[in-house]
């Protein structure tokens, strides 16, 4: 909780004019105070699902991953020209949900293989080299699969007489209908997405955790984040282990690109790369280099955070358009000021240049 | 020719200039040899340009891209400063080069307290950089407890911070239009349109004013009639620019060849034995990080000397950060020229391969030179050669800036000065050639 009321206190310092009559009403009004907690989840999965990736990732292998946030938008794009080629938006409830859960796996897929060529054909040249150069070669990869990324829409646009808006795929395209707008549920008003989002976001640390402690590999990764040496002295192929990994982040990050496809945040464009890529590393550094249970907990906190913020915005209590990404950002500075190595880090990880 | 009035001054001694001139021309002569080239270069392209037309302008950087690589080398020489040479990564860079920059708009349209409205340009543009330097302790106090990746994230942080406070803060633009499209000096009407003066203050005959529609003369002399085929004032901005760059890059390379940078270099290569030996490293690292914040924040604000507007994105922005890492990486770490160098070569090549608005580059070459035929062959369904010209050749600049950059990592990780420096075996090229050349043509090394 000290972690919570610290983090707090930037969005005070920053001369946010938050009342304390209109925050008090959120504590009173249980309805009120449950739809800003079911949104704060809600959020909570979506950067623990763009986040979780890039955890895995640094954790065994060290390599900070700056081409996480290309992957997410290529999982956006995938997705978003899926749902329009298939006709998602006209069919009824369980039909599309159903055929989104299809591309959802589909993507998992692709953007796993897309990691696993990655791996294989670049970043395993550079194991041997200080750790900043993987940040450079990610770095660069990452600008370059953006820039691809413009060319092909500006293609497409360009052949098809499309306006480019932003390079963009709108939002109201893709979404059903039954899936935009809120309902009530006993008096509190939740955003149609917001279960779905939950849910995936439960399914998502369920599924890691399953690999982490009861597979093989995932006995191997946690034998790699501990003591790679050892475990490959054990005889663990260490090199195949960074593959898989890295293929299951590079497809969490797809994954998490077809859920962002629909939220009203973040939208089916390039600028989504870089979006996504900075609260994710916000996400990672709050919770500790390498700890996925400190990814969770930074993910819940940065979303419940998120949510508060939205909400003050929103009952104009505060008049600051982007109060979320500045709340993010300060969240960074004042942990690391609090806690160096993040909620649950481990002394030594990501210490070296 | 500097080597030669070096050598006979150095002999006697009681010469027209004492003797240390000599020493220092001698020792720099590789670096007079570069301010030479530059300071030709716009006259070369204008000649060029006239003799063969369109051939040179597809394969020369435009005078105006020219000046872009001065002030954005300057700011990555800055982030190399820091970065390369005590080795933490200085994510947060941009904040720098966007409180230069910002100084400048705000400390003009008289929006930042205790200043008066209309300050000369070169009084803002060294008050920001002192900011910067404050800006600088303040975030290094709370960063360089940290290390490594944390010590990244957390200038990062602050960055951000920045960025996203200068897109929604209205106070910036009190003409009442959306602060994340940028503000320009003199956004009140009551405020002077902006005439920024650059040069020796209190000097009327070494300043010029900066910009498009600035002076065309430089000195007192005319550059107007010299110049056809580019603008002379652009000309005269990119002389004025280019001699403070020249007067930071040697500055910074002063700091570094003093026993400070040799403590800088020390930080970077081992710390902790760095601190052993009884340095207090901390201060060390603050300094060198202050220093380069201060040349950061001068190269934001000859960016808005010179455009009269500036915008979040090309300020506080992640990417340009982002871009003064991939051309210090590309001209070599740890060198401080290499960054330059590096902004040279990057913008030569997305200007070559990606053209922005009615700039050279291959694409009109193409146009030009490929008979209409072949033009508007269709590839396939409805989309002709031109068309796909069109989509991938304009204004994707970083895809290509992007493959180089990996290529450069992967195969020539220590970039292009610091290749020449592991060829020639020496710390530094310019010292190492400049001894070269004296030893061949003084005859006395």
């Amino acid at each position: 909780m000290t972690g919570l009321t610290a983090a707090l206190d930037p969005a005070l310092a920053a001369g946010v004019p938050l009342s304390v009559g209109e925050v008090v009403d959120l504590f009173t009004s249980p309805t009120e105070f449950a739809s800003v907690f079911v949104e704060g989840l809600a959020k909570a999965s979506l950067y623990l699902m763009i986040a979780s990736g890039l955890t895995l990732i640094f954790g065994l292998m060290d390599v900070i991953n700056f081409a996480h946030g290309a992957f997410t938008m290529y999982g956006a794009y995938i997705a978003g020209t899926a749902v329009l080629a298939l006709g998602v938006g006209s069919m009824g409830l369980v039909g599309s949900v159903a055929t989104f859960l299809l591309i959802l796996v589909g993507v998992f897929v692709l953007l796993a293989v897309l990691g696993v060529v990655f791996e294989v054909a670049l970043i395993r040249r550079l194991y041997e080299y200080p750790p900043i150069y993987m940040i450079l070669l990610t770095f660069g990869v990452s600008i370059t699969m953006e820039e691809l990324m413009r060319m092909l829409v500006d293609y497409y646009n360009v052949n098809s007489g499309r306006e480019a808006i932003d390079w963009s795929i709108p939002r109201d395209e893709t979404i059903p209908e039954s899936l935009d707008g809120t309902f009530n549920l006993l008096g509190v008003s939740i955003g149609g997405l917001h279960p779905f989002q939950i849910l995936l976001g439960i399914l998502t640390v369920a599924g890691i955790w399953y690999f982490l402690n009861e597979t093989r590999y995932g006995l191997f990764v946690r034998a790699g984040v501990e003591d790679d040496e050892m475990a490959r002295a054990l005889g663990i192929n260490i090199n195949r282990t960074f593959t898989v990994v890295f293929a299951i982040g590079s497809g969490l990050a797809g994954a998490a690109g077809v859920m962002l496809m629909w939220s009203p945040l973040w939208r089916v464009n390039v600028p989504l790369a870089l979006g996504v890529l900075l609260p994710a590393f916000v996400i990672v550094i709050v919770g500790g280099l390498g700890s996925f249970k400190g990814t969770v907990v930074a993910s819940l906190l940065v979303g419940m955070l998120d949510a508060l913020a939205t909400w003050a915005f929103r009952v104009e209590v505060v008049t600051f358009t982007d109060i979320d990404q500045l709340l993010i950002f300060a969240i960074l500075v004042v942990m690391l000021i609090l806690q160096p190595r993040g909620l649950f880090g481990v002394e030594g990880q990501g210490d070296h240049g | 020719m500097s080597t030669e009035t070096a050598s006979t001054e150095d002999t006697s001694g009681s010469g027209l200039l004492p003797a240390w001139v000599g020493q220092y021309l001698r020792d720099h002569t590789v670096h007079i040899a570069v301010v030479a080239l530059f300071v030709l270069y716009p006259f070369a392209y204008d000649f060029l340009v006239g003799q063969f037309g369109l051939f040179a302008e597809t394969l020369l950087l435009r005078p105006r891209t020219m000046l872009t690589v001065l002030w954005l080398g300057l700011f990555a020489m800055s982030f190399d400063f820091v970065s390369g040479y005590t080795g933490y990564l200085s994510f947060g860079h941009a904040a720098f080069f966007g409180i230069g920059a910002y100084f400048v708009v705000l400390g003009y349209n008289g929006q930042l307290p205790l200043l008066p409205a209309e300050l000369p340009f070169m009084t803002l543009l060294v008050l920001g950089a002192l900011v910067a330097v404050v800006a600088a302790v303040l975030v290094g106090l709370i960063s360089f407890r940290l290390s490594g990746v944390y010590f990244a994230m957390i200038t990062l942080g602050v960055s951000e911070i920045l960025f996203v406070a200068s897109k929604n803060l209205d106070f910036i633009t009190p003409g009442g239009s959306d602060p994340a499209d940028g503000v320009t000096p003199g956004t009140p009407s009551s405020v002077e349109t902006f005439n920024p003066e650059l040069g020796v203050p209190f000097v009327d005959a070494l300043q010029v004013e900066l910009g498009a529609f600035g002076d065309t003369s430089l000195l007192g002399l005319d550059l107007a009639p010299m110049f056809s085929e580019t603008s002379p004032a652009i000309v005269v901005s990119y002389f004025a620019i280019g001699a403070v760059v020249l007067l930071c890059y040697l500055a910074m390379q002063r700091i570094i060849h003093s026993p400070f940078g040799r403590v800088m270099i020390a930080i970077s290569e081992n710390e902790e034995r760095a601190r052993a030996i009884g340095y207090n490293t901390f201060w060390f690292k603050m300094g060198a990080f202050a220093v380069s914040a201060f040349f950061g924040a001068i190269a934001g604000g000859l960016l808005v000397g010179y455009q009269g507007f500036i915008n979040p994105q090309n300020s506080f922005f992640f990417l340009v950060t982002g871009f003064a890492l991939v051309a210090a990486i590309i001209g070599g770490l740890k060198t401080l020229a290499g960054p330059l160098f590096g902004y040279l070569f990057l913008e030569w090549v997305e200007e070559f391969l990606a053209r922005e608005g009615s700039g050279g580059g291959l694409q009109p070459f193409l146009e030009q030179n490929i008979p209409d035929s072949i033009l508007d062959a269709t590839i396939s369904g409805g989309l002709t050669v031109s068309k796909a010209m069109d989509s991938f050749m304009t204004g994707h600049g970083e895809f290509y800036a992007g493959i180089i950059f990996v290529l450069f990592v992967l195969f020539v990780p220590i970039g292009l000065l610091g290749t020449l420096r592991l060829r020639l075996g020496t710390e530094s090229v310019s010292k190492h050639v400049s001894r070269k050349i004296a030893a061949r043509f003084g005859g006395d090394k």
